[in-house]
């Protein structure tokens, strides 16, 4: 017993002493670690723009560390929120434009203005995009400078063209000619475009050129009703699910495809066309290495209606309004949109940054891809931002699956969404 | 006097024993419950206790809320019938004296050790009207079969998919409380019903069926349970589509709070869900006491 004692007591001094100097040993000017949160960290060629970075920035920082924290795409908002609300949230996190509202209104991301104010206020923000820092701004307040700007295109199988007698140095301009190439294209087991029916963002990004394009919109002006019930709001939305239900120009299974599965599709040549984003030819060759993408795929604008319009999706990093480092988070900030990391991940994962200086560059100009997809960025529309958005677009994608699969009339799906969208917005 | 002292001893170090358990049960169910609770009776966007019984009312007028419940049921009811027929044909061919028993056994467990999102995604694939297999086993046996046939984008044909995935993924937890069951039966009571002449249905239907009676009531109220909170399978096959057709109300409180952001609604039908299911758990808990 009495050496059972003994025991103990020597572990007890033991485990003390260790602890003890497990402080004083830490190095002296002990790191400020910033979680930088992105669903890119596992995602490649993204991960080595990040490791890039991250690597350099410690190098060049002793005092601070950059330190990987992984997000996943699909419920980015929701942890992030679940994380705020435990004031755990990742330092700097990476977003799109329809999360500002969202977690600016439960206060979980901090104002930049303060860090925008020392680095020389508006001149420092002339470098951006402005359209693209509108969306950064709100009640006020700015909340983020914009990462990067992603117009969608329309991406096309050149041989696949060629194949069904079309040519392929001539895209089509308007809805006309490209329900004719589309049809054309639907041929020896192929369909002539690919579209998104799935429950996800990305489905938005590929109805609104046509839905806008008609002349249509989501809300009034005002952003208090629904305009889900004009005629240019059902001429746009039937023209979407009639692509697949009356022309039948899409594959079959609509409902189950997003937007990695319609690249998968134009990999392994089962559709010839797609609206899509600037990553897009990277994915196709990543899935399908034996198809020489540079070569067989072009990129066009998105046929035009009544408007030329396209959808924009913006990236853009917060910083956690529970961060305890907001100096050093600002600094790291800082760095990811300077001039030369932003043209590097241009040239590392091809994504077009929102600085103009990025943007103009000969890099993007000079590029196959990327100077139609930075062309198309003025042409570019987003959702309404309100906090009532995730309902409201819940709404639209049950009308398009409803009118896909033939539940309902195009004239009824779109009817119970409207009526769906006022009630979201609190309309009696 | 020492025998008092010990027994109260006794009984403090038992609820000594008891307290880490009761601690983590506090902590890991009963505060978030309680918080769940209170959050269902908060106004949108409001703390304190300011409290309201508006998101419970709203739910109990909600369309999309009464059509998940009724969507819901529909699930629980076929996956349990299916989970019964598969468990108790399999249970039966499986406690046959076969070569081979034991890896017969381990192979029908297979389904039981894949994660619902997996068995989710498996079926997505399976079902894809292009890159799916079984297409092409179908268009292979009968010509005449669509090559690109529509599952999962069908009207008529998800939510059956869905369930058909369910049933797969579920019949063995059925499955292997049924086979305990039915290796329990002393086999005396077979001979004894084959001397009285029995014949092979008789002897289920008053030997193996009234010996099982007890196993098969707790095993449907346990899956029905399970059943009801059914999540990630669902969400990674439809996402609860085409339009709502699949939604089920795990994946509509998942919505409502992780991607609409109304945690107050949300938790409202969390709670009335959960008070659904402890009713619908009343029978097995009735059972288990009696037992006890």
């Amino acid at each position: 017993m009495r050496h059972k004692r003994t025991l103990w007591t020597e572990l007890t001094i033991v485990a003390i002493a260790v602890t003890f100097l497990a402080f004083v040993a830490a190095p002296a000017g002990a790191q400020v670690k910033i979680r930088f949160q992105t669903w890119h960290w596992g995602e490649k060629p993204v991960v080595n723009a990040l490791e890039a970075y991250q690597q350099e920035f410690n190098r060049a920082n002793p005092g601070i560390e950059i330190v990987r924290d992984e997000s996943r795409y699909a419920d980015k908002e929701s942890v992030y929120i679940a994380q705020s609300q435990a004031k755990v949230a990742a330092d700097i996190a990476h977003f799109l434009h329809r999360a500002i509202p969202l977690l600016a209104d439960r206060g979980y991301i901090m104002d930049l203005t303060p860090f925008i104010e020392k680095e020389g206020g508006q001149k420092f923000l002339a470098q951006w995009d402005q359209a693209a820092l509108e969306v950064c701004k709100y009640k006020g307040k700015i909340y983020c400078i914009n990462d990067y700007v992603n117009p969608l295109a329309l991406l096309y199988n050149t041989v696949h063209y060629k194949e069904a007698g079309l040519d392929p140095n001539k895209p089509p301009t308007n809805w006309t000619e490209f329900l004719d190439y589309a049809k054309k294209l639907t041929r020896a087991g192929r369909y002539g475009m690919g579209l998104i029916g799935a429950r996800q963002e990305g489905l938005f990004m590929r109805l609104n050129p046509w839905f806008w394009g008609a002349g249509a919109d989501y809300l009034t002006p005002d952003l208090k009703r629904s305009a889900l019930d004009t005629p240019e709001a059902l001429e746009g939305f039937r023209w979407y699910v009639e692509l697949f239900t009356k022309h039948k120009v899409v594959p079959p299974g609509v409902i189950e495809q997003g937007a990695q599965e319609v690249r998968t599709q134009m990999a392994l040549e089962k559709v010839s066309m797609n609206v899509a984003v600037i990553q897009a030819p990277l994915i196709i060759q990543a899935i399908n290495p034996n198809m020489k993408v540079n070569e067989v795929m072009a990129a066009a604008p998105i046929p035009a209606g009544k408007k030329r319009v396209t959808s924009v999706e913006y990236g853009m990093r917060v910083i956690s309004a529970y961060t305890k480092n907001p100096e050093e988070a600002w600094k790291v900030y800082k760095g990811w949109i300077s001039k030369d990391v932003q043209l590097r991940n241009f040239k590392i994962y091809g994504v077009i940054s929102a600085r103009l200086d990025v943007k103009s560059s000969p890099d993007i100009a000079n590029h196959k891809f990327a100077k139609v997809y930075a062309a198309q960025a003025p042409y570019g529309k987003i959702e309404p931002l309100v906090p009532e958005w995730p309902k409201i677009g819940d709404a639209m994608i049950t009308a398009v699956q409803e009118a896909f699969s033939g539940v309902k009339t195009p004239e009824q799906a779109l009817k119970d969404a409207h009526i769906a969208t006022n009630r979201a917005l609190g309309v009696q | 006097m020492a025998t008092g002292r010990t027994w109260q001893h006794e009984r403090r170090l038992g609820y000594l024993f008891v307290l880490p358990a009761t601690l983590m049960l506090v902590a890991v169910l009963i505060f978030p419950a309680f918080i769940t609770l209170k959050v269902s009776v908060t106004p949108e966007g409001g703390s304190g206790w300011n409290l309201t019984l508006i998101h419970y009312q709203n739910a109990f007028r909600d369309p999309v809320l009464l059509r998940t419940f009724k969507n819901t049921f529909a699930f629980v009811a076929w996956s349990l019938v299916g989970h019964f027929v598969l468990g108790l044909g399999l249970a039966l061919a499986l406690n046959q004296a076969l070569p081979g028993q034991t890896f017969f056994r381990l192979i029908a467990l297979v389904p039981w050790t894949i994660p619902d999102v997996v068995a989710g995604i498996i079926f997505r694939w399976v079902l894809n009207p292009i890159f799916g297999c079984l297409n092409p086993l179908l268009h292979a046996i009968f010509p005449g079969f669509p090559a690109e046939f529509q599952w999962l984008s069908s009207p008529t044909l998800a939510f059956p998919s869905v369930i058909f995935a369910n049933v797969w993924r579920g019949y063995p937890l059925v499955m292997v409380m049924l086979l305990a069951g039915l290796m329990a039966i002393p086999r005396e009571l077979y001979e004894a019903a084959e001397v009285d002449g029995a014949g092979r249905v008789k002897r289920f239907l008053h030997v193996t069926l009234p010996g099982l009676s007890t196993i098969i009531l707790i095993a449907l109220a346990l899956d029905m349970v399970w059943e009801f909170r059914r999540f990630a399978l669902v969400l990674a096959m439809t996402g609860g589509g085409p339009g709502t057709l699949t939604e089920v109300l795990s994946t509509l409180v998942y919505k409502s709070y992780f991607q609409f952001f109304t945690f107050e609604y949300a938790s409202a039908m969390a709670i009335l869900m959960s008070v659904v299911l402890f009713v619908l758990s009343l029978p097995y808990i009735v059972l288990v006491g009696r037992e006890q």
